[in-house]
């Protein structure tokens, strides 16, 4: 049983993690996903780059729906401006891909605004709605513009330098994507401890109380639109690079979907919860696909074609039960677990 | 006398035909515990809804240290001196007690998003900052045994009490309470009551408060000022209000004068 360290300065109560040890922990964790693409199997580390990248947008989803309580379903849109933008940049540019993935973040961020402003007004449900007629807005925007973005055909990717140096691998977007989600936890987990974060938090749980203790609601709303914007379009920035070829069928309504499911499973307004949450989605499909193939192949034919509508029900089955069940999500099951092994054998399954 | 911090003078506010405030004048000096009191609907929380800046006034100015209260915003006012409770409670439910009083500290601090997400030097030393004015807070109200628990978790008496601690986070001059002892049992009020003397003579903040409680109003207010239907009745000092006619009418009808 691990005792409660006292804490002698102020410093030490701001801190990120409340215990040193627990740094050993996430170092090996790093340690861990580093070595990944060297011992293990190639399709075993692009499968964890996709859920890295899943990853981030996730996080930039919980910073706006999760942590300032605004429900967005646009978010699909956010994710097409970064991935076009990185596509157009790399492609037709030549840019290195550092500064590409930044201006994808930025060219999403300011594109926030646009849907940003209504959301002042707007709450709940009609949010909702504003925002997915935004990421429609876009999708159809991308196909209009054909001399930029290759219209309803799509666009390839090139994978251009970093620093200079050619890009050859998925294995270098692996690290890219890597170093890019360590960044991301980082600024989130920062800002959720701070002014910003606490005002988000403010916003969501009680406007007007916010109002009187000196937050400007539009400020921070739009704060809260532009960071979760920009993550979402590195995020897209990350997916175009190692999908290689875009189209706007990549950033439908159920990638949205996707999008929130893994916030509401993974548990709202919690940096470890994005993280879980898109591991779990990432995977899901995958998992539930391998499961009927090998034990229940007598009762489903599910043809391959089909995986994009079995995908749909597996992650409204997935929220329904989660709101039902465990309505704080994984990170909040995660922190039971955790208290019930560090106070073991002392403590209770539930408490 | 001296130079008042608030000046009302002739607030009105109407809903539709209903007036809500009719004419209402008053003064709260620097360091003065003024109370509020009038019978349901009198139009004392439209009042201070007013005063706070979350309805605009039909008619009637609003001088604050000075200042034209109503050309301000509802967010400005933390950053000139005003802080409030409210009638229901208002905290942050997600929060501990220490992130909502941090919150209450927002008009202070100054990090924007990018120093929040680098939490460098200034951000990290403004953090800790808040930390320990927090812990000031939390040790003036005695709530050191709930600082890091969940508000929601927290029973009513104490909520009440953390919502002053968020209030006092953005170090007002006016502090504006909205039935703060309400629901409290005789000794939770006591220690409100206590609070809010000592908050007057150890930091000299003025308090403009709505009170049902007569125990409360007659033994702290300096000045109480009583509303009935919208339209001020009388006011004066606790013993003068007592002994008025129009408030005795106004709170027990007619044959009860």
């Amino acid at each position: 049983m691990r005792t409660r360290t006292f804490k002698q300065t102020y410093g030490e109560l701001t801190r990120l993690l409340p215990y040193s040890s627990s740094w050993t922990w996430y170092v090996a964790l790093l340690a861990a996903l580093i070595a990944l693409p060297l011992v293990g199997p190639t399709y075993v580390s692009t499968f964890v780059l996709l859920i890295l990248s899943a990853a981030v947008g996730a996080i930039g989803l919980n910073i706006v729906t999760g942590s300032a309580g605004l429900i967005s379903l646009g978010h699909a849109g956010f994710l097409a401006i970064g991935a076009y933008t990185t596509a157009i940049l790399t492609t037709d540019y030549g840019f290195d891909l550092i500064p590409t993935l930044v201006i994808a973040g930025l060219v999403s961020a300011a594109s926030s605004l646009l849907v940003g402003i209504p959301s002042l007004r707007l709450k709940g449900l009609y949010l909702a709605i504003t925002t997915l007629a935004f990421s429609i807005i876009v999708t159809q925007l991308i196909v209009e513009a054909e001399w930029l973005t290759g219209g309803s055909i799509g666009k390839a990717v090139t994978r251009t330098t970093v620093f200079g140096y050619p890009v050859r691998s998925t294995i270098s977007i692996y690290y890219i994507a890597l170093g890019v989600l360590v960044l991301t936890i980082f600024g989130a987990l920062n800002l959720l401890r701070s002014r910003v974060g606490r005002a988000w938090m403010a916003i969501r749980d009680y406007d007007t109380a916010a109002r009187m203790m000196g937050i400007n609601l539009v400020q921070y709303k739009l704060f809260a639109f532009a960071v979760s914007a920009f993550l979402t379009g590195v995020a897209g920035g990350l997916s175009a690079l190692y999908v290689r070829y875009i189209n706007i069928d990549g950033f439908t309504l159920i990638v949205s979907v996707e999008a929130v499911a893994m916030i509401l499973v993974g548990g709202l307004g919690s940096v470890r919860g994005a993280i879980l949450g898109a591991i779990i989605i990432t995977i899901l499909p995958d998992v539930s696909r391998w499961l009927m193939n090998t034990m229940f192949r007598s009762v489903f034919v599910l043809p391959a074609a089909n995986s994009q509508e079995i995908k749909g029900i597996i992650y409204a089955v997935m929220i329904i039960l989660f709101l039902r069940y465990e309505p704080d999500g994984l990170a909040a099951r995660w922190a039971v677990i955790k208290r019930f092994w560090s106070e073991w054998p002392l403590g209770k399954a539930r408490g | 006398m001296t130079a008042s911090l608030l000046r009302v003078a002739g607030l009105t506010k109407r809903f539709g035909g209903l007036v809500a405030v009719d004419q209402a004048s008053f003064d709260v000096a620097p360091g003065e515990i003024v109370s509020v009191i009038g019978p349901n609907g009198a139009g004392k929380t439209t009042l201070f809804n007013l005063i706070c800046r979350l309805y605009s006034a039909d008619a009637g100015s609003v001088d604050f240290d000075g200042k034209n209260l109503l050309a301000y915003r509802a967010d400005q006012l933390a950053g000139i001196g005003i802080s409030r409770t409210f009638q229901n409670l208002a905290l942050f439910e997600h929060g501990t007690v220490v992130e909502n009083m941090l919150v209450g500290m927002h008009s202070r601090l100054k990090s924007g998003v990018l120093a929040g997400a680098f939490y460098w030097g200034p951000c990290q030393n403004e953090e800790i900052e808040a930390r320990k004015e927090v812990e000031r807070i939390i040790e003036f109200l005695e709530i050191e045994e709930i600082r890091s628990q969940p508000v929601s978790m927290l029973s009513y008496g104490l909520r009440k009490r953390v919502e002053l601690g968020r209030a006092l986070g953005t170090q007002p001059r006016l502090l504006m309470l909205d039935e703060m002892v309400s629901g409290m049992n005789q000794e939770e009020t006591e220690d409100i009551a206590r609070f809010i003397l000592d908050l007057r003579d150890e930091f000299g903040i003025a308090v403009l408060m709505i009170e049902h409680d007569m125990n409360v109003v007659m033994d702290i207010s300096d000045k109480v000022y009583v509303l009935n239907f919208g339209v001020p009745i009388a006011s004066g000092t606790p013993a003068e209000v007592s002994s008025n006619p129009a408030v005795i009418d106004a709170y027990l009808g007619k044959s009860a004068a």
